[in-house]
């Protein structure tokens, strides 16, 4: 295809054209997209619709069918390769598993040597692409992509390292599966397919067990299971069929880049979705496009028209994507609104206030749960007309200065290392981390919720600490702390360090072993107490803080304006850095609101097992109860 | 070593991360992912001041470009030196974009030595094929002097004005803050934000 397509953003009609082509319909119905690629190579004929063609979008599949481009040669035992890394899963578990694959393997391999489908399933797409990859083979190195279709290599881990960490891990992958085949088993959970439906009821037991990990080909129905997404989907039957059609309708609409501005935004972004992935690279076949771009246009319109108070948002493209590696299309489209809705409320939303709120929450938990970690991160405010940087204490430059101190103000002038840590929680951890230890954090945030991300985000935190540690900023940093951070430069520099660390650390977490048996498993780590509760309690706090410091610097600004003074504050809230002591002159505001503002009291987590809030009126309640005890 | 903050803004898929990536990797990719939030790279360059040569390190971040995060924004270009007003040559659009920025920069940060760039990307594209082009060098460039910005057009994939860019922007900087230093010693104490060199001097104390 012509490098014109890439950069068309909806200018030219017979782009428009085939914008929302969908696939052919039967009985009047879209037929959903074959997007879930077959990575582990296992026909799906038993729990798919019949119209799911057998292509399975899988271009590895292609690429491992064709003799061609086996490194090996052209016999078909090169297909199994002798190395570990070049397995599929279902070559590595073996069984029942191995044969069929093979059988189509060899199908496959039948019909490209005679050049015609032989598949009576297939639609014209499945047929296409048979012939196409005779045609234009992709000639890429099957060996440089993982069992999802990702490049193995990324710029901080090379092939070589993958492959020896895969061979190991891919031994633990086959391990934990037979664990869970017997788990199964004694549920009394038959299935029939390569995955089942239907999971044991929640238990510890079947926690840890996600904790260690979801068998790969399972993950999709295991999430959908564990996120109760047949509550939704059977609440609203029908409804993503109608999303396409609508689609369809504002295909031919006139102005809809007027009406529907997300449409471009989308279309951007289609193309930047994983571009290191086979399955969403351009197919040089039909109108060049992937299935699954296509599939994931569909999810992200349909998204955008189902909840506009979203609409679309950068990021979403990664969290469909990678779902549509898992779960057909329709299923995709509701894991998203599952994930936008119930783990990640308000992130997506147009103004992000609950990425801030999240932030917030994270950075509570940080004060909490890791305080040499917030001794680092924790922001340090400018005094005026000096050169120097103090450490003040975030209320003493503001006007709440004479007033006291106000514990809270942090949760609305975020630290600034919330700047990398907000893409954590927008994407969940998608291109964060390496895949395989992504899709880790994701097992545990559709059994567990979002607490999860929250420990995952923390654990990462703590480990990256080490790297902090080894590095300059250790020294220089707690030379700060001592010394009260006494110049701009060597907060600017250890802030640099900082950023450059967790942003590469989490990058180089390759083997998800690492975060869960060193962090997530460990009893001690005080942290993992965090219930989903706590998040929610938590949330709902620096949701009220913030919008307290919100009213209350917009109450300051208002009078600061009818004093003729242009506010410091820019309308996030956040400290643009060149705050003076405007406030300490002006006019104060009601009382009753900086009052309200400074009496806030610091959040109060639960401690131990114990459940009980330590907050200060707690504390007093406790002491009363075990008073009245001792006197009993 | 100096160091200096440098933020870039623009629309979405105007090309900055492919910008940054070209300066600070001397690579390009034809497909890049789109910017979650945004993403933190560092990058040395040299500068020659009357044969001393100058270390400056460009502490940089890359701002996602959809609208919304642009209530985001604010943490990035907080205290930043310089920003990267990008804007794309093909898409008109983009250009309305690029001067909401340049307002943005200009109320919210008010200080006069931030230094904004205004960038016009993909020039490759328009070499091609001139019909693409959308903005024409001239408006850009005028709009450019009425608000007293420094301009030029650059292609990420070419590389073409990349280097030259990021090298110019050191040098106005390095030069403000020379000044700086100047009605420094003169007694004024003026804000320097920018790079005293570090050192560990635990004498230096704070109020
Ligand atoms: N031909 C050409 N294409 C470019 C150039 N710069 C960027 N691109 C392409 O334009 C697309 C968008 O570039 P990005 O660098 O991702 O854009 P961005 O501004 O970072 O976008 P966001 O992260 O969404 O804000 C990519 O596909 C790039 O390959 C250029 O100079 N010439
Ligand atoms: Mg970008």
């Amino acid at each position: 295809m012509t490098k014109a397509r890439t950069d068309s953003h909806f200018h030219d009609a017979e782009v428009l054209e085939d914008l929302y082509d969908s696939k052919p319909r039967k009985l009047g119905f879209p037929v959903k997209s074959p997007s879930v690629p077959n990575f582990h190579g296992v026909l799906k004929s038993n729990n798919y619709n019949s119209s799911v063609p057998l292509f399975n979008a899988s271009a590895v599949d292609r690429l491992q069918a064709d003799p061609g481009y086996s490194q090996g040669g052209s016999s078909a035992n090169s297909l199994n390769g002798d190395d570990d890394a070049n397995l599929s899963v279902i070559d590595m578990y073996g069984g029942d598993f191995d044969s069929p694959r093979k059988e189509q393997t060899m199908k496959k391999m039948d019909t490209l040597a005679s050049g015609k489908g032989t598949d009576h399933n297939t639609d014209r797409i499945s047929s296409n692409t048979v012939a196409s990859t005779i045609e234009t083979p992709i000639r890429k190195n099957v060996g440089s992509f993982d069992r999802y279709g990702f490049r193995k290599q990324t710029t901080y881990i090379s092939e070589g390292e993958y492959d020896i960490w895969w061979t190991e891990y891919s031994q633990y992958c086959v391990r934990r599966k037979g664990k869970w085949e017997l788990l199964l088993e004694k549920s009394g959970l038959s299935y029939a397919g390569d995955s089942p439906t239907r999971f044991p009821a929640r238990s510890e037991k079947l926690k840890r067990y996600v904790r260690k990990g979801i068998p790969a080909e399972w993950r999709g129905n295991a999430w959908w299971y564990f996120a109760k997404g047949d509550e939704i989907l059977n609440k609203n039957k029908g409804l993503y069929d109608k999303l396409l059609s609508r689609i369809d309708q504002i295909k031919v609409q006139k102005n809809r880049e007027k009406l529907y501005p997300d449409l471009e935004i989308i279309e951007r972004d289609l193309h930047r979705t994983f571009p290191d992935n086979i399955h969403f690279q351009r197919e040089s076949f039909q109108d060049g496009e992937s299935t699954m771009i296509k599939s994931l246009r569909r999810v992200l319109v349909a998204f955008s028209l189902f909840n506009p108070k979203i609409g679309y948002c950068q990021s979403m493209n990664f969290l469909s994507g990678l779902l549509l590696l898992f779960l057909d299309e329709e299923k995709a489209f509701w894991m998203l609104v599952i994930i936008t809705s119930r783990y990640l409320p308000g992130v997506h939303n147009v103004n992000l206030e609950g990425v801030n709120v999240d932030q917030g929450v994270l950075m509570l938990c940080v004060k909490e749960y890791l305080p040499e970690i917030w001794s680092y991160i924790k922001p340090f405010y400018k005094t005026q007309n000096s050169n120097r940087v103090t450490m003040v204490s975030f209320s003493s430059n503001s006007s709440m200065h004479s007033k006291g101190t106000t514990k809270n103000e942090f949760l609305y002038k975020l630290p600034p290392v919330t700047l990398c840590t907000a893409s954590w929680f927008m994407s969940c951890f998608v291109g964060v981390t390496p895949i395989e230890t992504t899709l880790r954090i994701w097992d545990c945030m559709f059994y567990e919720e979002s607490n999860f991300l929250f420990k995952a985000s923390l654990g990462i935190l703590k480990m990256s600490e080490q790297t902090l540690n080894k590095g300059k900023l250790h020294s220089t940093s707690l030379n700060h702390h001592n010394q009260l951070r006494s110049r701009k430069v060597s907060q600017d520099e250890s802030d640099m360090e900082l950023f450059q660390a967790l942003q590469t650390f989490p990058k180089k977490l390759l083997n998800p072993n690492d975060l869960f048996e060193k962090i997530i498993f460990k009893r001690r780590i005080t942290f993992n107490n965090l219930d989903q509760e706590e998040i929610d309690r938590c949330r709902k706090f620096v949701k009220n803080q913030r919008n307290k410091y919100k009213n209350y610097i917009e109450a300051v600004d208002s009078s600061q304006y009818s004093n003729g003074r242009a506010s410091k504050y820019d309308d996030t809230g956040h400290n643009n850095g060149n705050n003076t002591n405007t406030f300490n002159t002006s006019t104060p505001i009601s009382d009753t609101m900086i009052q309200d503002v400074l009496s806030s009291e610091g959040y109060g987590f639960k401690k131990g097992i114990s459940g009980v809030n330590w907050n200060n009126s707690i504390k007093e309640r406790v002491r009363q109860i075990r008073k009245r005890k001792d006197k009993e | 070593m100096l160091q200096f903050k440098l933020v870039l803004l623009g629309d979405s898929s105007v090309g900055k991360s492919s910008i940054v990536n070209r300066f600070v990797k001397d690579s390009f990719e034809d497909l890049r992912e789109s910017t979650i939030g945004a993403a933190f790279l560092s990058q040395t360059i040299k500068l020659n001041d009357n044969g001393k040569e100058v270390i400056v390190k460009f502490e940089i971040w890359d701002t996602a470009g959809q609208e919304r995060y642009k209530s985001l924004a604010p943490m990035y270009y907080r205290n930043a030196n310089a920003a990267l007003v990008v804007y794309d040559i093909t898409e008109l659009d983009s250009l309305n974009k690029a001067k909401t920025w340049v307002e943005e920069l200009k109320n919210k940060v008010g200080d006069d030595n931030i230094v904004i760039y205004l960038v016009g990307n993909k020039l490759d594209v328009c070499e091609k094929d001139s019909s693409k082009r959308l903005v024409s060098l001239e408006g850009a460039k005028e709009y450019a002097k009425e608000q007293g910005l420094l301009f030029i057009e650059t292609s990420a994939k070419t590389g073409a004005n990349i280097k030259e860019t990021f090298q110019e922007i050191g040098e106005k900087l390095y030069d403000i803050k020379k000044t700086e230093v100047n009605t420094d010693l003169d007694g004024n104490t003026g804000e320097i934000e920018i790079s005293k060199p570090s050192t560990n001097d635990t004498t230096s104390c704070c109020s």
